[in-house]
């Protein structure tokens, strides 16, 4: 077996290899991580605009408070305003409500009328009116 | 151009971009060879390459010069290539010695190295190593770095170099006669 002496062999390299064009390649990755970011991008510090975000930030709080506030209000003003308006605006007609109405609607509403009633007979005796009454 | 001279181009911000670029171009080769032999992978080289030159230029104004720039570039890539294989091993659950044998015993399949049986056999050797003896076996017989300049690198004395080195070529020559 041949002894293996270091010093004479012939010398043996590591046999690491890079792909093509790597060394260029680096260049160009390595300056845009270091350069770039450096020179040519101007880095606004967060720190410097702290106080603009913070007055920003209690004007929409009171700005929102407000407006909220408001809305509320004028939401009591818009029932109004629409009851209003269905009432003078529908196109419910009477006849559209009369087909709504069923059989116990329409006996609820007969026992308002009491034809009957001796009172109101003499009532009708003793008013001159009656014959304006039963033309309306 | 002395090196006092280059470090201040380096510093200004006038001349720092034409400078750096000279320090890319005169170290990206040897601190690649460097670091490679330590990691051994091809794609993790080229990330511990990039972060020491990040590295090197953001703490260029801490270089004080009471070493040499390329003695001070060394020891940032050594420092990050064993940190690199530390991490990348406890990621792993393995000793950084069970990685590097792992990457060693699929060298053959790795695209970027065209070594031969020899060249396999002697990284093996190497990893029978205690690790500061394969690191200065790898700097100073692939890398051929001076002793001296070894020393500046790692912070240890010529002499403890040299012993370190005649221990390693005795393991390594003893590994390589074997079949």
């Amino acid at each position: 077996m041949n002894e293996f002496k270091i010093n004479k062999e012939n010398k043996i390299t590591s046999g690491f290899t890079t792909p093509e064009g790597y060394f260029d390649d680096f260049s160009i990755d390595t300056n845009n991580r270091i350069i770039l970011p450096k020179s040519r991008i101007k880095v606004i510090s967060i720190n410097k605009k702290r106080w603009v975000t913070s007055v920003a930030a209690v004007l929409i709080i009171v700005l929102s408070i407000t407006f909220f506030t408001k809305m509320e209000v004028s939401n009591s003003d818009d029932n109004v305003l629409m009851e209003n308006y269905i009432t003078n605006n529908s196109e419910i007609s009477q006849y559209d409500l009369i087909t709504l109405l069923d059989n116990k609607d329409i006996e609820n509403l007969s026992v308002e009328l009491n034809l009957n009633d001796p009172k109101m007979d003499e009532e009708f005796d003793n008013t001159n009116e009656i014959e304006f009454y039963l033309t309306e | 151009m002395e090196e006092k001279e280059f470090i201040l181009q380096l510093l200004n911000p006038k001349t720092q971009n034409n400078a750096f670029q000279k320090l890319l171009t005169d170290y990206k080769r040897p601190l690649y060879n460097h670091i490679r032999n330590i990691v051994l992978d091809h794609d993790d080289t080229n990330d511990v390459l990039q972060n020491t030159f990040i590295k090197v230029f953001q703490n260029l104004n801490n270089f004080k010069g009471e070493s040499k720039l390329y003695s001070w570039m060394y020891r940032i890539a050594t420092n990050e290539s064993i940190t690199f294989i530390n991490k990348k091993a406890k990621l792993s659950s393995k000793t950084s010695q069970e990685l590097k044998s792992k990457i060693v015993e699929n060298l053959e399949a790795d695209i970027h190295f065209d070594g031969n049986a020899i060249q396999i056999k002697l990284q093996k050797a190497i990893l029978t190593l205690p690790e500061k003896q394969q690191l200065v076996f790898k700097m100073r017989y692939f890398e051929e770095i001076k002793y001296q300049e070894m020393s500046t690198i790692l912070g240890t004395s010529v002499g403890a170099l040299k012993a370190s080195y005649h221990l390693a070529v005795k393991k390594i020559e003893i590994f390589m006669t074997k079949d």
